[in-house]
């Protein structure tokens, strides 16, 4: 044992240059794991943290806050008869009992907070430019003790919704849009029953998520309340669990026990879930090519090292070395260049991490930020020296297992 | 079977195909002993010397070591009779070209479990007797041809083995060369070291205690010198 250690370090190490050439191939492989999760992840992370904090676990709504009727309700006065199939169907438009959820749900070991909204969709002018737009209207305390908003507004002055019945948030991608630049200008909201509002910026929301960035707009869930025509009206309960995991199991216990439709966050970023889950394929086929290609690197020189040192292992194995000896010498060396190429490249990832940090650029996509969003996890750092010890292990075995085969007399009858 | 028999073959037969390498060989050694085995080119002789060194397999016929039946099925136990009870000399020194005169003096001892230290020692000491003591630390290409070889004779002597066994030690060595090994060898059967050395230089076996003379893989005379 203490022989093929031996034996194996000191050909590691005389045999410079096959070594470094087959530990580089792993510094690359790994410190490009480590990298790219980092990057992947991070990214992810952020996006989902971000956006629920913001948006909670759990949504209890319903469908759409706009009554067909209501128009020609206007124009004809009662004289109007909506048939919405065979049967009359009572529409249901508001959550009604959100009083006794609240004090329901409240209770729940795994139920951090709750919120109620009243959400509608419209349109906002500035100008002579107008932005369709989702109105959210809000208890601005109980919004921000749930899911902490100010900690996304870019002048914390949340505080005027409750104080000044005019005030509004606008996400900060559709102020820009609209081509506002700073706070205290006015907007005009209009309703989807035509009517419409002024009211006055307060502050701008920025989450950092495109999504919500360009489309969100706070009010005072009494103002909209107003606007809509919808007195004491809430559409949309809004959980945040202990854990994110719970949303799915929660959302259809919500489902079954209030009769209303609840969707867990899982549910509402199906669309990106499933575009991470693609990002992250793509990553780890990328990945696995390097691992791949780097492996191949040292089965190549391995299995040459074996090649050429027929005679010596001939020899060890007439000076009583077994089969066993032969292939722990050889894996060994796969092994070895593993840890020092695992060991190197965590350094090198390390390294362009904090040099990936240091670097400011704007992004924008999904998400916008001001340089690379990195998951710094040690986790990442360890599975990257695991593959690499793993991938250097493999790829060395069957050439030790080759070398252990060769039949010593038939080697020195080869000559020479 | 005498009690001072070190290694017996009886009636080993080689094939290959369908060609009869050994044809029936019986063979015996005694402690102390320094015997040589001759013969022309193609003979058998190198055969012999691997079956009787367990290195290879024969057909048909037992050895036995120490008055034991030598079990060719059992693999490992083969390795560990090769580590502690033979030397290996080859017509080639087959040093493994990475390593120190030093190291690969060590290497059959670290197989058998001598701590490297007491190795270390053990090794410097053999080099140190063969004429090697300023060279301990080169690794093969920088020693001379009689040099490579009395390192191999230094490796092939670190289990103190029963039995040293040569293959044309002398091959690829000038004359004065061969007249060093040559004088190794007797020093150390001298001091008890038994000896079986394939040659094809007659001259050689005049300083052997036996010559067994091998034609198309049978024996066919057997002289004792002494
Ligand atoms: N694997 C093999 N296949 C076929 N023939 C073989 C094989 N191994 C050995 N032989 C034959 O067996 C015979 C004996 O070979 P061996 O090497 O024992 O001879 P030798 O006496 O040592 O010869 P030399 O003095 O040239 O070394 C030779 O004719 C050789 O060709
Ligand atoms: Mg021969």
């Amino acid at each position: 044992m203490k022989g093929n250690f031996f034996i194996s370090l000191r050909l590691f190490f005389e045999r410079r240059r096959q070594s470094v050439i087959a530990t580089l191939g792993v510094v690359i492989g790994t410190a490009a794991f480590i990298v790219m999760s980092s990057m992947v992840n991070g990214f992810q992370k952020y996006f989902l943290e971000e956006a629920l904090n913001i948006n909670g676990h759990v949504k209890i709504f319903v469908e759409s806050t706009f009554r067909e009727d209501r128009i020609l309700r206007k124009v004809y006065k009662e004289g109007v008869f909506l048939v919405l199939g065979a049967k009359p169907k009572s529409v249901k438009d508001r959550i009604s009992n959100y009083r006794e959820i609240l004090s329901k749900y409240a209770k729940d070991e795994n139920v951090l907070g709750i919120t109620l909204h009243l959400v509608g969709n419209g349109v906002i002018s500035y100008g002579v430019k107008e932005k369709p737009a989702t109105f959210v209207g809000i208890f601005p305390e109980l919004e921000d003790k749930t899911l902490r908003i100010s900690k996304y507004l870019v002048k914390n002055n949340l505080g005027q919704l409750e104080r000044n019945k005019e005030a509004v948030i606008l996400g900060i991608k559709l102020a820009e849009e609209l081509g506002i630049k700073d706070i205290g200008k006015k907007v005009v909201l209009v309703s989807p029953n035509g009517t419409l509002h002024r009211l006055k910026v307060v502050d701008l929301l920025k989450t950092g998520i495109t999504e919500i960035d360009k489309s969100r707009v706070y009010l005072h869930i009494k103002k909209l309340q107003d606007i809509l025509g919808k007195p004491n009206e809430v559409n949309e309960v809004i959980l945040k669990l202990k854990s994110a995991d719970l949303a799915p199991v929660y959302a259809k216990r919500f489902t079954k026990e209030t009769g209303y439709r609840a969707e867990s966050w899982q549910e509402s970023f199906k669309n990106f879930l499933s575009i991470f889950k693609i990002q992250k394929i793509i990553t780890r086929s990328v990945v696995f090519a390097i691992l791949l290609v780097s492996g191949f690197g040292i089965f190549n020189i391995i299995m040459m090292t074996v090649l050429e040192k027929k005679r010596d292992i001939a020899i060890l194995k007439a000076m009583g070395y077994e089969k066993r000896d032969i292939i722990l010498i050889f894996s060994l060396q796969g092994i070895i260049i593993g840890v020092f190429g695992g060991l190197a490249g965590n350094f090198l990832s390390y390294g362009i991490l904090e040099w990936l940090e240091t670097i400011k650029i704007e992004v924008e996509g999904i998400i916008r930020a001001e340089g690379f969003l990195l998951d710094r996890s040690i986790s990442y750092h360890l599975q990257g020296f695991i593959f690499a010890v793993l991938v250097s292990f493999l790829a060395s075995f069957y050439p030790a297992y080759r070398a252990s085969r060769f039949h010593p007399v038939e080697v020195f009858r080869s000559g020479s | 079977m005498g009690a001072d028999t070190v290694l017996k073959a009886e009636n080993i037969k080689k094939l290959i195909g369908n060609y009869e390498i050994l044809k029936g060989i019986n063979f015996s050694v005694k402690k102390g002993e320094f015997v040589s085995i001759v013969g022309a080119s193609g003979s058998g002789k190198s055969t012999l010397l691997y079956i009787l060194g367990l290195l290879d397999t024969p057909t048909e016929g037992k050895i036995f070591l120490e008055n034991k039946e030598v079990d060719f099925s059992q693999e490992k136990k083969l390795a560990t009779l090769r580590n502690r009870k033979f030397g290996f000399i080859f017509q080639f020194h087959y040093l493994i070209p990475e390593f120190t005169a030093l190291e690969n003096v060590m290497i059959p001892m670290l197989k058998a479990g001598v701590d490297s230290k007491r190795a270390k020692e053990k090794a410097e000491y053999l080099l140190e007797r063969l004429g090697l003591k300023d060279k301990i630390l080169r690794k093969p290409y920088q020693l001379s041809g009689g040099e490579q070889q009395r390192v191999a004779i230094a490796r092939a002597l670190a289990n103190d083995p029963l039995l040293l066994l040569a293959d044309e030690p002398t091959g690829n060595l000038d004359s004065l060369n061969t007249q060093k090994v040559m004088e190794i060898f007797q020093e150390l059967n001298s001091e008890g070291t038994t000896i079986v050395m394939v040659t094809h230089e007659r001259e050689l076996t005049r300083m052997t205690h036996r010559v067994v003379e091998i034609k198309d893989g049978e024996i066919v005379e057997e002289t004792t010198l002494v």
